[in-house]
Order: structure tokens, then sequence, then C-alpha cells
């Protein structure tokens, strides 16, 4: 992020609607040119709400959007230049796949011979020559999704807004789409913000996820920093599976580590990125559930546990454990050592990559 | 159930409408519809004498030639104002979060739920010599003797568009309703105005409304007896009134029987132009 300069800025958007409860923002947020950004969050988590304020869809109650330095919070959606895909597609059904694609050129007024030129060659960027005749209704769910495509990357848009595009293919289809539309981004190099609830989809695409938590945003930040560092339990719940154990702070040295003591006296170190937890004060551990050590004997640092059960999911193996601080989830690759565990055995964890929360 | 018994289940629920369709319907309009093919007899109602002299007047007397054309004008015409009027009404209806939503849609539709002659009558009081127009007109000095509004083709169409209207704002409503509203937008990211937004999507979309809307209000006024005979008066004759005149007090059945015909015969080829380009739209 930091090499890129920034293409689109959210300053402190918010929308309300009307007196209803929910709201979305204050939002800050700035994309760099190039960048796969990923607003992914469960549903009514205000996404969407924040894209359609990107496209011009909506107007925000507060707050600006600037584009390249300048505001376009009021400039209606043809004046934005944002190439939109809708979760439905939204292809026009009475127009072809010709005239689908060719609809953004025919606006700008672009010559006849380049609008055949331009759309042709978008349809077979997007894997779709000899479809331009036809009518949506004739194309099949993943067809449509790249038409969607091409009739938005047609125009030239300074931004790629995608909401939700893959969520009505089916599961084998969904997995290839999010690596030809991760392709595609690259090789155009277009600014893309993409919303999903989705996370493997999120992770997979992007360069930065923002994950919203009811209307704001709970972190945002590369997909390594949001599954290794979360800061809040909501984050840590959301992304991945997390093990997250009660605990008291004993030491804090002040600059990011600190030392907790959780149920059952064991004490644990684990990095945090609030540096104002301080001793005496309640604490959440967080621990992923494949860095933990499945070891036969104690040894400073280590739990004891008991197998209760065994989930065999082909390439890995499940451990439900407990522990005399709470149940604890483990995963192991599907390796012999390992399925010979059986429930009741007894095994020592060794914790590794602890984080610490705020308790909330 | 199997297969067959179902159908003849389905045959068994259907029978009695059935029966009563045929024996009440369907064979008194055969009858008197085959009328048409037989001689005029002013004694005995018709000779059982086949003829295509009936048909035949229909199209070379200028009296009864007019009466064709001025309803297919006048039905033309209801339904063009209908469409010009009711297109904007069903738009705002569709799109509008008004809490009045609901009392407007009610206005929409109460027209149908007054008389037939309480309404009309409501327009004779407004549109008479002596009616509430002429004299507003006379009192803010416009005019200084009452216009004829009352028995002229203008205040039939006004008339019909006016009960009409829900034929043609309901299908267009549905039509406008069923529309993704992702599609406008869709248009407006790519970089169409509002205008372009209508035209290009909107519109075109709605063809089906549209459609439906014209042909119901089509058939309905180009059948329609009670508004021009009693605002059209003597002075504008559609092919309704010409009917009801010859079945009941000319008493030329076989004339009026082949009236009738024709006035099915063109509602019916309505409907099926409009049958035929809904399956070329879908294909």
């Amino acid at each position: 992020m930091s090499t890129r300069e920034t293409i689109l800025a959210l300053e402190g958007v918010t929308k309300r609607y009307g007196d209803a409860p929910g709201v979305v923002g204050p939002i800050d947020l700035a994309i760099g040119k190039g960048e796969f950004l990923t607003l992914l969050g469960p549903s009514g988590c205000g996404k969407t709400t924040t894209l359609q304020i990107v496209a011009g869809l909506l107007e925000p109650t507060a707050g600006r959007v600037m584009l390249n330095g300048r505001d376009i919070t009021h400039s209606p959606p043809p004046q934005r230049d944002m190439g939109l895909v809708f979760q439905n597609y939204a292809l026009f059904p009475h127009k072809t796949i010709f005239d689908n694609v060719a609809f953004g050129l025919r606006m700008r007024k672009v010559p006849k011979a380049e609008i055949t030129e331009r759309v042709m060659d978008m349809l077979r960027i997007v894997g779709l020559p000899d479809v331009e005749r036809r009518l949506p209704d004739q194309l099949s769910g993943g067809q449509r999704q790249r038409v969607a495509l091409a009739r938005a990357l047609v125009i030239q848009p300074t931004i790629l807004l995608l909401d939700e595009p893959l969520s009505n293919l089916d599961a084998m289809l969904r997995k290839r789409m999010r690596h030809e539309i991760r392709d595609l981004q690259q090789r155009l190099g277009i600014t893309t913000i993409f919303v999903t609830h989705d996370q493997d989809e999120a992770f997979e695409m992007s360069d930065r996820v923002a994950l919203l938590d009811r209307g704001s945003i709970a972190q945002i930040g590369s997909p390594e920093d949001l599954y290794d560092a979360p800061t809040t339990r909501f984050v840590a719940e959301f992304i991945g599976d997390a093990n997250l154990i009660d605990g008291q702070v004993v030491a804090a040295d002040g600059q990011g580590l600190v030392r907790l003591q959780i149920a059952g006296g064991s004490e644990m170190v684990a990095r945090t990125a609030d540096t104002t937890l301080a001793p005496g004060q309640q604490a959440l551990l967080m621990i992923r559930p494949e860095r933990i050590e499945l070891v036969d004997a104690a040894a400073p640092g280590t739990v004891p546990a008991r197998v209760r059960n065994r989930v065999f999911s082909g390439e890995r193996i499940t451990f439900e454990l407990d522990t005399a601080g709470g149940p604890i989830v483990c995963t192991k690759p599907s390796l012999p050592q390992f399925r010979l565990l059986d429930p009741g055995a007894k095994v020592w964890l060794q914790p590794g990559d602890c984080r610490a929360l705020r308790a909330s | 159930m199997s297969a067959a018994a179902d159908r003849r289940f389905g045959i068994g629920l259907m029978t009695p409408i059935g029966l009563l369709y045929l024996l009440f319907l369907i064979l008194p309009i055969g009858f008197f519809l085959s009328m048409g093919f037989f001689k005029y007899d002013v004694f005995g109602l018709y000779k059982a004498e086949l003829t295509g002299e009936n048909f035949a007047r229909l199209v070379v007397d200028s009296y009864y030639q007019d009466i064709v054309l001025l309803t297919l004008k006048l039905a033309g015409l209801t339904t063009l104002f209908s469409l010009i009027l009711g297109y904007p009404l069903a738009f705002f209806l569709t799109r509008t979060q008004s809490m009045w939503r609901g009392a407007l849609m009610f206005m929409v539709v109460a027209p149908l739920t007054t008389g037939v002659i309480v309404r009309t009558y409501g327009w004779i009081v407004l549109m008479g010599a002596e009616g509430i127009v002429n004299k507003t007109l006379i009192a803010l000095g416009l005019v200084d003797r009452p216009i004829q509004i009352l028995h002229t083709e203008t205040a039939v169409v006004i008339a019909l568009v006016h009960i009409l209207m829900p034929y043609m704002v309901f299908p267009l409503i549905s039509a406008l309703a069923s529309q993704d509203p992702n599609l406008e937008r869709a248009a407006s990211t790519l970089g169409a105005s509002r205008a372009r937004c209508f035209f290009e999507v909107t519109l075109p979309l709605s063809r089906a409304g549209i459609l439906m809307g014209s042909v119901l209000v089509f058939t309905l006024s180009a059948g329609s007896v009670v508004i021009p005979q009693l605002i059209g008066g003597k002075d504008v004759q559609m092919m309704g009134q010409s009917i009801y005149e010859l079945v009941l007090h000319t008493l030329n059945w076989p004339l009026g029987s082949a009236m009738a015909s024709l006035l099915v015969l063109m509602q019916f080829s309505i409907i099926f132009l409009y049958f035929r380009s809904n399956r070329r739209a879908r294909r």
C-alpha cells in the first residue's frame, strides 16, 4: 500500500437510512492505484452500501468521496467512470451480448468501428468469443458473469467495482472465477473493489481486505495481517477458526508482548497490538488451531489435555481437546501418527503464535 | 393417483363450469353470430336463407362504414391517450416510497367502483351546456356562449380514457414493478443519463405491459355502449350503440349480428396480434 499512490479515498463516509438503527460509517478508507481491495463482512455489515456510495448509486449522509483528489461525493454515476458488476449481473435482457458490452461505449459516443473492435477484444479477453449475437438468457451463469465483467471493463473504468459477483455460481465455477478475475485484474492493472461475505474469496484474491462489522471497518490489512494479528474478538472469530481462551494479564512490556495466565493456571506469552494491556486486566488468548503442536510429554509452556473427539476430513484431522482452561480445537495434517490418536488419549499442547486481545 | 385418474379428476372439476359456459355463453353467442349470415325479414326477424348481404352492407353502406371507422378511430385514440397519461402514472406509482401509495392506487381503481350510469351522469353534469366546465369558462370570460363539449368525439374519448385507465395502468405497473432495479443502475454507471436509461432500458422492458394495457383498453373501448350512448348521443355513433339499436329497436337481427361479428373479429385480431408479438419477443 505504501508504494501505491492513492486513487480513491473515503473520508468519514456515513449513511443513515431515515430513523432506521443501522448506520453505515463513518468509514475512512484509501485505495491505491492498481490495488485489489476487498470489503468483507457478514450480511448487513454495510459493504454493499459502501460500494454503492463509491459507485454514486447512493449519496452518503455525511463524509466525502475523493477520486484522484477530486470530490465526487455528489457526482451522479454517469460522471464517475466506474465499472460495476452486480451480484445478479444485471445484463440488459433485451439486448444482445454485443449490445450489452457496447452500451457504455455508445453512451460515450465512441465511433462505431472502434466500438466493434473494443467489444470484440474485450469478449476475447474474458474468454467469450462467438457469443456476441446471443441474448443473455441463452448463456450459462458463468458466461453471463463474464459478459458483466466485459461490460464493466470495456469502458476502461478508473475503478472496477464487484458486488458479490461470484455468489450465484456453483462451487467449482466460483473457485475458477476467483483466479480468473484476479488474473484479469493483474493483467489490466485495474484498481478493484470487491465485495464479498466469503473469506476464502477475499483472501485468495485481495491485496488488502477491509473487514466490516455493523457499519464500520473492524480491521484493514493484508490477508496475512488479518489472519495472524486480529485486533478484536470479531476479527479473530470471523477470519478462519480461532481458539479464544479467557485469561488475565500477569505481565506486559508495553511494546506488544504480554504474559497471560489462563484458567487451570498455565501461563502463556502472547503478542498483542494493544499496548495498553496492563497486568491484572482481563484478556483473551487467541490461538489458531493449526499453530498448536501436540507433544507426548510435559515440557515448559505446555498445557495438558485429553482428546475428546477426532474428525477426519481427508487432507486434515481436527481434534477436539479438553483442557483445564476449556475446550480447544487443533488441526493436524492427515498423517499416520495423528490418525492413531484416539479419543481419551492424553497429550500436551504447545501453542505457537499466541495473540492477546482485550476482553470485550 | 395415476396420471389418468388425475386427468379424470381434473375433467370432473371443470365439467360444471364448462357446461355453464357452453349452454349460456358459447351456444347463444354462436347462434347470434351465425344469424349474420341469414336474410333479414321484417316480420320474422330473419329468414333461414344464407346470404352475405349483411356483411356487404357494413362495408358498402357509408352509414355503417362510418360507424366502423369511427369506432376504430375512437378506440385507437382512447388507447393512445390512456397510454400517454397512464405511463407516467404507473411509473410514479411503482417508484414512489410515499405513504400515500396505497391511497393513490385506490384512486386509480376508484372509477370502477362506481356504477357506469352514476359515473356517466357525473360527466354530463360536468360537460353539459349548463355544466360546471361551461359555467367556469363563461365566468372567467373565456367564452360568451356555452361551448359544445357533450356529444362530441372528444367528450367520448375523455370519458373512455377515464373509465378505462385502470386497465392500462395495472398491466404497466406489473411490467414496471417486475423490472430489476439493477438494470437502470447498471445503465447509469455505464454512463447513461436518466433519459437514456429510460429509453434504452425501462421503456423497452415494459413492452409487455404496454401491449397488454393497449389490448385491454382497445377492445373494451371498441365494444363500449353506455358511454358513447350517453355522452356521445346520436352524434357519436360507435359499433356498440349501433348493435344495440339494430337488435333492440330496429329489430334487424341479421345486420346487428353481422356488426357484432365484425366487432368480435376486430377485438380477436388485436388479441391474436398481441399473443403473436409476445411469442416472437420471447424467442
